[in-house]
């Protein structure tokens, strides 16, 4: 029946609000449920072509009913298109303001789903098809990255997306567990000021050693 | 209830008997009969999101026509039938409510803008009040001893609707919230 293939998306989408990471994005779902509001929407034309533009729905009941199964269904499939992608954008939202890297992200979640046939090697990561993400939302999490960096920069004393939990040493020891290139602080390189090298943590290029 | 509400999205697509007013043509794939008119008088389950504006739509005469009527009578689905209801008021707790529907608060409010039921009202309510109790009940307990209240309330953890369960990790995360705050408490 119309309809059921949004509500298997929206049942992803269900899914996607109890898990940890993002799952693939369900392109061909996606697909499936547009082709299904395409096809609704010939209907209603074939439907409404011998009316000429006259049609009176008290007139005839049944196509009136007909018609208005038809809109039904393309409304509801809108709303769980609608609703599936709200989640994910708001679960991306969410990441970009944990800081996390994008192109990372991507390669990240495609070593989560494939760890049994690849180690941790870093090929995977460059491989852009293992990506849980549609296209379009990598643009949209690059763009909201974008938008997020330039709203903080009109702050430069305080770091928004800082950890709200107060340090306890005003110092702290790291281990580099990805190459990032020279990177100095103004104390030194590897017993340096918790606050500097935050987003390296986060981003997964120090450990915190307590 | 947002647009983008998953579970108010999920509630729409539960079911709800409806018997069709008159015959069309078209929609015999309703009745996994697509080569058949659809006949009036037939009864089908239909997903709310269809079945509520198939019943209100036409309701008003949007014109002198005496015939203006809704296309389809909706009644009380299966899950809030007279016999839900006497378990419901016999106990409460006894009844596995995510076997009737998974969302079966959510169906119960939809139903009741739709239709005048003083009693089954009152029954839903107390129904959740006194679940709830329980509820809050299982989750500080399993607050306590860390693993998720299994055992004495397994069967009636497991029979627990959606709004229920959201609940039940409301207020497990919040004992054990609490429990943490005051171990932090007592440290310093």
């Amino acid at each position: 029946m119309y309809g059921d293939l949004g509500n298997k998306l929206v049942q992803q989408a269900k899914r996607t609000q109890n898990l940890a990471h993002l799952p693939p994005y369900q392109t061909e779902l996606v697909r499936a449920v547009t082709r299904e509001v395409r096809d609704l929407d010939k209907d209603v034309n074939a439907l409404l072509e011998p009316f000429q533009g006259s049609f009176h729905p008290t007139d005839d009941q049944a196509v009136a009913c007909t018609l208005l199964v038809n809109h039904l269904s393309m409304r509801r499939n809108k709303r769980c298109l609608l609703a599936y992608h709200h989640t994910r954008t708001d679960r991306l939202e969410e990441l970009v303001w944990k800081g996390y890297d994008v192109v990372d992200l991507a390669g990240q979640q495609g070593r989560d789903g494939s760890a049994n046939t690849s180690g941790p090697s870093n090929t995977v990561n460059s491989d852009r098809s293992m990506s849980n993400l549609s296209p379009q939302e990598e643009d949209y999490v690059r763009q909201y990255s974008d938008l997020l960096a330039a709203y903080k920069g009109q702050w430069t004393d305080i770091d928004l997306t800082g950890s709200l939990e107060p340090p306890r040493d005003l110092f702290i020891d790291v281990r580099v567990l990805k190459d990032a290139g020279e990177i100095q602080t103004e104390y030194g390189q590897f017993y340096v000021r918790q606050g500097d090298v935050e987003r390296l943590i986060a981003q997964g290029y120090l450990q915190k050693l307590s | 209830m947002s647009y983008y509400d998953i579970d108010a999205i999920l509630t729409d697509a539960e079911k709800v008997p409806c018997k069709f007013e008159l015959d069309i043509p078209e929609l015999g794939y309703l009745d996994n009969n697509p080569s058949q008119p659809l006949k009036s008088g037939t009864t089908i389950g239909l997903p709310l999101w269809l079945a509520e504006l198939l019943a209100l739509a036409n309701r008003a005469p949007s014109s002198a026509d005496e015939d203006a009527k809704s296309f389809v009578s909706l009644n009380m689905p299966a899950s809030l039938s007279s016999e839900v209801m006497s378990a419901l008021k016999a106990d409460p707790r006894a009844v596995p409510l995510r076997d009737q529907s998974h969302n079966f608060y959510g169906l119960g409010t939809r139903m009741l803008d739709l239709f005048e039921e003083k009693e089954m009202c009152a029954i839903l309510r107390r129904t959740f009040v006194t679940r709830a109790a329980d509820i809050a009940l299982h989750a500080g307990k399993a607050g306590a001893t860390d693993d998720m209240g299994v055992g004495a309330g397994e069967e009636f953890l497991r029979g627990l609707e959606e709004w229920e369960r959201k609940l039940f990790k409301k207020s497990h995360d919040g004992a054990k919230g609490t429990k943490e705050w005051m171990e932090g408490v007592k440290k310093h």
